[in-house]
């Protein structure tokens, strides 16, 4: 059990949205040049036509800006959307790319993503491959320079704009329609509770936490010290959330489930039926689906202003 | 016992090692096809362009990535395997391996400091792993003698118990905090778990002064070893000086298996199981012992690497994993095979 809950711990640790400055953006007569997020000068003599995506982020925000014909190889997590699967996988289990493969595919860019190491990009530099490292967004500011970021890299500038103004939109328009209410209900999201003694959950910082705020929560990990940490089913019943999200349950978690584990009968959400499945991809990689994450989120902690 | 008959285990191993090495650059999670393979080759040495290679790209995966991988985890094996064969003789015990005394657990305990630190998530902090690695395992080791230390002697059950207790502390300090980190822990988890082989050139380089002196050094002990076999009195009284012994085959096998471990990760069971294969085959001569066990060790590390790269093709499983996974099975048949009594 113990094993299992640290192996989650390690997918949560590579799902997490942590920080880092985007790259400021500037295009000279043809070619693009962009700094990266590790501060490397990427230069491109025209839009990559062959693209490498490194990590399921990635690939979801190249198909969302419309270069989804272009990705010609992708991680072996890249799930959405569907046609990614077709593409020819280059591994990345436990960060181990197969190298050959992406050198073998001649593209003429990768982009590696916030889950990826200085040592993968070097790897990849000594074979004489351009690499674009994508840092993961603070905010949800960071994401649409991101979304604009690939636009630029793939030719798709256009597009990547429009989507950013309409992912804006769509934020602002949960943001007018929480501001009407006037509860802030307590949510705690559950990350993995395989320990139902002490389950998984986002704390300060982190992305989640800035979503389930935006969306009129207020997220119960926001009292722990570290971005992800294990909760004590204590510390879960004197707060006495108002509602439970299930980001486990792309892994089999069910809210009848969570009713059966010792104490937690005790809390509110519980008695009141108020448990949500989720999906955590939604939620968990920095890419356009972070705002479907938001609506969703919006609509199941205010019922009550999405009839 | 004839000269020949001395000779046939070196010939054995040493074939053994040129099958895995070329088993190992020619086989990949990319398949080159064989004629392919041996154009692109010929031609390479020679500075041509094979005609079945128009872009170039298969020479680049060959020197690039096979062969540089190929050397490091070949010295790899020979280091873990020559030092687990070392240990065994000198603390004359048969579950003695070159992590016994803090190695492994100081070098992830660098490693995960290192990866915890800032500066190391920026190209330029690339070397901060492996030389934090390589400076906690000689750091970790350094304690466990101090603490083993009676007056100018180092007693090696001492030795054993304050390897063990400062192994466990270590990594337990190792395991808070990766709890405490957040993104980084998958790439500390990689490391500790055998996955961070690096690519090209530089770590070769970074290990090769280590290696042969600490290879050629540990070929040598294997005389006192054989003489220490009888009992430290007994050796003492035969002339060798049982402490300069001790000091030199901690410090050459220390040496060899941090630098190693710092550029690959820690990958256990091979310095633990290949001495025993070769003593089970060839006898426990140390002087044969330790430099068969390094060919042998270098083969094992590559062949199972060859399967890590391949078995689930392009993903890539830590080396370190399969170690034990290939490695445990091969070792209780040839266990079980010899039906050894009182072989020790």
């Amino acid at each position: 059990m113990k094993k299992f809950t640290l192996i989650t711990t390690i997918i949560m640790a590579v799902l997490a949205i942590s920080a880092c400055g985007a790259g400021g953006a500037q295009t000279d007569a043809g070619g693009i040049s962009l700094t990266d997020g590790l501060q490397h000068e990427v230069v491109l003599e025209k839009p990559a036509g062959r693209i490498v995506s490194l990590s399921p982020s990635v690939t979801e925000i190249l198909f969302a800006v419309g270069a989804g014909d272009q990705v010609i190889g992708r991680d072996s997590f890249s799930n959405y959307p569907a046609e990614a699967g077709a593409i020819q996988d280059v591994g990345g289990s436990m960060g181990n790319y197969s190298y050959e493969t992406i050198a073998s595919l001649e593209p003429d860019l990768v982009i590696a993503s916030g889950i990826n190491t200085p040592e993968q990009v070097s790897a990849l530099e000594k074979l004489d491959v351009t690499v674009y490292y994508l840092s993961n967004p603070d905010d949800l500011e960071g994401l649409y320079a991101m979304l604009r970021t690939v636009g630029e890299l793939t030719g798709h500038s256009k597009e990547a704009q429009v989507l950013a103004a309409s992912l804006e939109d769509r934020v602002d328009a949960i943001a007018s329609t929480i501001a009407s209410s006037k509860s802030t209900p307590l949510v705690f999201y559950e990350l993995d509770g395989s320990d139902p003694a002490k389950p998984w959950t986002p704390g300060p910082g982190t992305f989640l936490d800035l979503l389930i705020t935006a969306a009129g929560g207020k997220n119960v990990g926001a009292v722990l010290e570290s971005e992800w940490a294990q909760i004590s089913i204590e510390e879960l019943l004197v707060q006495d959330p108002d509602l439970i999200l299930l980001g486990d349950s792309i892994y089999g978690m069910t809210p009848e489930l969570v009713s059966t584990r010792p104490g937690w009968d005790g809390l509110s959400a519980v008695k009141d039926g108020r448990l949500y499945g989720f999906n955590d991809d939604l939620v968990s990689r920095p890419g356009p689906r972070l705002v479907d994450g938001l609506e969703e989120l919006a609509r199941i902690i205010h019922p009550e202003l999405y009839p | 016992m004839t000269k020949k008959h001395t000779l046939l285990p070196f010939l054995i191993t040493a074939v053994v090692l040129f099958v895995s090495m070329v088993v190992s650059i020619a086989v990949g999670s990319v398949f080159i096809p064989l004629n392919t393979f041996a154009d692109v080759l010929k031609q390479g040495l020679t500075g041509g362009h094979s005609a079945l290679d128009p872009s170039g790209v298969f020479l680049k995966i060959i020197t690039d990535l096979r062969v540089p991988r190929t050397l490091l985890l070949a010295l790899t094996g020979a280091a873990l395997a020559g030092s687990g064969g070392a240990y065994q003789g000198l603390f004359r015990n048969p579950l003695a391996d070159p992590f016994l005394i803090g190695v492994s657990s100081g070098a992830g305990l660098g490693a995960v400091l290192a990866i915890m630190l800032p500066v190391t998530a920026t190209m330029s902090g690339l070397m901060s792993v492996p030389a934090a690695a390589f400076a906690g395992a000689l750091l970790t080791v350094l304690v466990v003698v101090q603490l083993a230390r009676v007056g100018k002697t180092v007693p090696t059950t001492n030795l054993i118990l304050a390897g063990v207790a400062v192994n466990a502390f270590t990594s337990a300090l190792t395991s808070a905090l990766m709890i405490h980190s957040t993104g980084e822990l998958r790439r500390a988890l990689v490391w500790l778990m055998g996955g961070a082989v690096q690519t090209g050139w530089q770590p070769l380089l970074g290990v090769l002064p280590y290696m042969v002196i600490g290879l050629t050094g540990l070929v040598l002990v294997g005389h006192p070893l054989n003489v220490l076999q009888f009992g430290e009195e007994q050796a003492h009284q035969l002339g060798i000086r049982v402490q300069r012994v001790r000091w030199f085959t901690i410090l050459l096998a220390t040496l060899t298996t941090a630098a190693a471990v710092a550029f690959v990760g820690i990958i256990g069971f091979v310095g633990l199981v290949v001495p025993h294969i070769i003593r089970l085959t060839w006898g426990g001569d140390y002087r044969r012992l330790i430099p068969l066990s390094m060919l042998g060790g270098a083969s094992l590390l590559l062949l199972t690497d060859v399967v890590a790269r391949t078995v689930i093709a392009p993903q890539e499983i830590p080396v370190g994993i399969v170690t034990a996974l290939v490695g445990g099975p091969f070792f209780l048949w040839v266990l079980h095979r010899s039906k050894a009594q009182n072989y020790w």
